[in-house]
C-alpha cells in the first residue's frame, strides 16, 4: 500500500476497542470464581487458583491495554477512484484490495460504544464479501461512504 | 401474460413435499423415537402434522401470484406477511428449470430464477406448464423482446453444439463420486438412530450365526465393510440419477445444462454471468486421469448455497482444454505459474500432518492400538507434499489462475474483472520466513467463493497485489466529474 495516501483510523477507536474488550472479556475474570466454587481453596487448589487468576488477569490486561493501541497503529486504509485498500492485523497482516466497480453497497453503522465516542464504522459489501473500516469520525465516515458510493455508481457492470 | 397468474394446483402438494424433504432427517429421527412409544396419539400427531403441511401448501399456492411485465418478474406471495418480489431481467443470473417426480407426473416444471444474493430464493415457482416456463424464460432472457416465437426460432438456428456424457463416463463418474463421504455420514446418523431397534430384533445375532468365524475383530470389519459398500451404493445411484441424461447445449450467448433422471434439471447460464471456472481432480479420479469442470455463478446454484454449477461432470484430463475452448473459449487460458519456494514445503507438511499426528499419538497411547495406525501420519505427510506440489498461481492482464489442493486438486480460472476482492496476508511466522498467503473472492451463491494459495514468496505476493492494482488503474476511465470536484479526505 502506498503509505503517503493511506489513512489511519480515528485514534478514539482505541477507546472503543478498550471498552469493548473490557466488557467482552469480563467472562474471563469469572473463571477463577467458577474454579473456586468447584474446587475450593485447599492445598494445591490454592496455588492453582492463584496461577489461573494471574493468567486470566494477564490476558485481560493484554486485551484491554496492549492490543487496541497496536491494532490502531497497524490499521491503514486508502480509497481512490479505482479501489479500496485495507491493511490491518497484528499477528496476521492482511492487505485487501476491493475494486470499486465491485462494491454493491456501503453502510455506516454506529453501536452504542461508537456513538459514545462520536465514531461510525463503514461497511463495504461486494457480491461475495463484506469488509469493515471499524472506526472513523462521524463526519469522515459519512464522507467516505458518499465517496465510495459515488465511485461505485460510476461503474456500469453488475456483479 | 400481463395479468397475475396462479401456479398449477399441484404446486400445493409439491411445496408440502419440499418442506418434508427439507426436514427429512428431523422427521426420520422423530419417527424412530415415536415408533418406540407405539401410542395412538403419536399417529394422531403424524396425521395432524401432515394435514397442517397440506393446508399450508394450499394456502401458499392460493396466495402465490406471478406475472412478467416488461422484462420484470413480479411475484406476490406469503400467507400472513405479503411479499412482493421484483426480478428485473438485467439482474437475472441463472434460470433453472427442473421437474421432480411430482411435477413430471403432471407434465409440469419448476422454475427457479436466480439473481445475485439470497433474497431470490423466495422466487421459486413450484409448478407451471412447460409452455409458461418457456415463455417466462424468453421474456426474462437478456435480449428477449417478449416475442416468444421469434426468439424461439432464433435460438434454434443459433444452436451451435450439444455435448452429452457417454454412458461409460457416467458409470465412472458415479462410481468415483465424492458423494461417498456424505452418504457415509448420513448413514452413520441414521444408524445411531435405528441401532436400538436392530439390537432388540437380534438382527446381528442372526447375521453372525450365519457366518463361520465370530471373533470381535471379524465382526467390526464386517460392519465396516457393510457400511462402506452401502454408502458407496447410495453415492453410486444418487450420482447416476443426478447426472444421468446429461447434456450441455451451447448457444450464442448462453449455455443450457440439463441433467437428471428422476428429477430433471435445466439450467440456463448466460456467458456473461459466469464468475469463475474451476477444474476438480478428485482423489479417486486423479489416478484414473479424470476430472470434472464447474463454473461459479452469482445465483445460488445448489441447495448448499454455494453457487457452483457442474459444467461437465466427468471428462478425461487431457480433453478438458479442448472442451473449455469449445464451450467457454474466453476461459481457455494457461499461464506459467509461480509456485511456493522450497522452504515452504516444511510448512505445508506441518499444516497437514501436525494435528493428525498428535491425535494419532494420543489415541495410540490411550487405546494401545495396532502399529498400523501410524500409516495415518505418514499419509498426511504425503498429503502435505501433494498440496505443496499442486500449489501454483499465475496472472496476466485478464486472468488469474490458481491451482491448489484440499483433498481434490482444483484449478481455478478467474477473470480479473470478476474479482470481488483480493487479499494478501502474512502471519507472524510467515513474515519471519518471507512468505505470504493470498486469496481471491468471486461472487458465488450467498457468500461468494474464494480461491487461495499458501506460502508463496513474499515478493511474489507483493507483485501479485500490485499487478491487480495497476490493472484496475488502466481499465477504468476516470470520471470527468472527479476532476472538477475532488473529494479530499482529511488524514490523521
Amino acid at each position: 500500500m502506498d503509505k503517503s495516501s493511506s489513512k489511519k483510523l480515528a485514534p478514539a477507536i482505541i477507546g472503543v476497542w478498550r471498552w469493548g474488550s473490557a466488557i467482552g472479556y469480563l467472562f474471563l475474570l469469572g473463571l477463577p470464581v467458577i474454579y473456586y466454587s468447584i474446587f475450593g481453596m485447599q492445598n494445591i487448589h490454592f496455588w492453582l487458583l492463584i496461577a489461573i487468576s494471574l493468567v486470566v488477569m494477564a490476558l485481560w490486561i493484554t486485551a484491554v491495554f496492549i492490543v487496541p493501541p497496536i491494532s490502531w497503529t497497524r490499521w491503514r486504509y486508502s480509497i481512490n477512484e479505482n479501489e479500496i485498500d485495507l491493511l490491518r492485523g497484528i499477528i496476521v497482516r492482511k492487505e485487501t484490495l476491493i475494486p470499486l466497480s465491485r462494491v454493491q453497497h456501503v453502510d455506516t453503522r454506529q453501536g452504542p460504544l461508537l456513538r459514545w465516542f462520536n465514531l461510525s464504522s463503514v461497511t463495504i459489501s461486494t457480491a461475495a464479501t463484506t469488509h469493515e473500516i471499524p472506526g472513523l469520525d462521524d463526519v469522515i465516515a459519512d464522507k467516505v461512504r458518499k465517496e465510495i458510493s459515488m465511485y461505485a455508481r460510476l461503474a456500469e457492470e453488475d456483479v | 401474460m400481463y395479468d397475475f397468474q396462479r401456479q398449477h394446483p399441484i404446486a400445493a402438494i409439491s411445496r408440502a413435499f419440499t418442506m418434508i424433504r427439507g426436514n427429512l432427517i428431523t422427521i426420520i429421527v422423530f419417527l424412530f423415537i415415536g415408533a418406540q412409544s407405539e401410542s395412538f396419539s403419536f399417529l394422531l400427531m403424524i396425521g395432524g402434522g401432515f394435514l397442517l403441511l397440506m393446508i399450508s401448501g394450499v394456502l401458499d399456492w392460493w396466495r402465490f401470484l406471478f406475472k412478467v411485465e416488461e422484462g420484470e418478474m413480479h411475484i406476490k406471495r406469503g400467507i400472513f406477511v405479503r411479499k412482493n418480489i421484483y426480478l428485473t431481467k438485467d439482474r437475472v443470473q441463472v434460470i433453472d428449470i427442473s421437474s421432480g417426480v411430482i411435477q413430471r407426473l403432471f407434465g409440469l416444471v419448476k422454475i427457479d430464477i436466480q439473481t445475485a444474493g439470497s433474497t431470490s430464493r423466495a422466487a421459486i415457482i413450484e409448478a407451471v406448464p412447460l409452455e409458461t416456463a418457456k415463455e417466462i424464460k424468453q421474456k426474462l432472457s437478456r435480449n428477449g423482446n417478449g416475442q416468444a416465437e421469434d426468439e424461439q426460432a432464433k435460438t434454434d438456428s443459433n444452436r451451435v453444439n450439444v455435448y452429452g456424457l457417454p454412458n461409460k463416463d457416467l458409470l465412472i463418474a458415479a462410481s468415483t463420486s465424492g458423494r461417498f463421504g456424505i452418504a457415509l455420514s448420513v448413514l452413520g446418523t441414521l444408524f445411531s438412530q435405528i441401532e436400538p431397534v436392530i439390537r432388540e430384533s437380534n438382527l446381528f445375532e442372526y447375521l453372525f450365526s450365519l457366518l463361520p468365524s465370530q471373533t470381535d475383530t471379524f465382526m467390526i470389519i464386517t460392519i465396516i465393510v457393510m457400511f462402506v459398500s452401502v454408502a458407496w451404493l447410495i453415492s453410486f445411484f444418487s450420482t447416476l440419477f443426478m447426472y444421468g441424461d446429461f447434456s450441455l447445449e451451447i448457444n450464442d450467448d448462453e449455455m443450457i445444462i440439463s441433467r437428471g433422471i428422476l428429477e430433471k434439471k435445466r439450467i440456463t447460464v448466460p456467458y456473461k454471468r459466469i464468475q469463475a471456472l474451476f477444474v476438480t481432480e478428485g482423489i479417486i479420479r486423479q489416478p484414473l486421469g479424470y476430472c470434472s469442470v464447474h463454473i461459479h455463478s452469482a445465483g445460488y446454484g445448489d441447495e448448499q448455497g454455494s453457487g457452483a454449477i457442474v459444467l461437465f461432470p466427468l471428462i478425461k484430463r487431457d480433453k478438458v482444454e479442448s472442451l473449455i475452448e469449445k464451450v467457454v473459449p474466453h476461459y481457455d487460458v494457461s499461464l506459467p505459474g509461480i509456485t511456493p519456494p522450497k522452504r515452504a514445503l516444511r510448512r505445508y507438511i506441518f499444516r497437514s500432518a501436525a494435528i493428525l499426528t498428535v491425535v494419532t499419538a494420543v489415541l495410540y497411547w490411550i487405546f494401545s492400538l495396532t502399529n498400523w495406525i501410524w500409516l495415518i501420519p505418514i499419509l498426511s505427510v504425503w498429503w502435505g507434499w501433494l498440496k505443496y506440489k499442486d500449489a501454483a498461481i499465475g496472472w496476466d492482464d485478464a486472468n488469474v489462475v490458481i491451482s491448489n489442493r484440499k483433498l481434490a486438486k482444483n484449478i481455478a480460472i478467474v477473470k480479473r474483472d470478476r474479482i470481488q476482492d483480493v487479499s494478501v496476508s502474512a502471519s507472524w511466522i510467515q513474515r519471519f520466513r518471507n512468505l505470504c498467503s493470498t486469496d481471491v473472492h468471486v461472487a458465488s451463491g450467498d457468500h461468494g467463493s474464494s480461491f487461495s494459495i499458501d506460502d508463496i514468496e513474499e515478493s511474489d505476493g507483493e507483485r501479485y497485489l500490485n499487478a491487480i492494482n495497476s490493472k484496475l488503474l488502466v481499465e477504468r476511465q476516470l470520471p470527468t466529474m472527479k476532476a472538477s470536484e475532488p473529494v479530499i479526505l482529511p488524514g490523521w
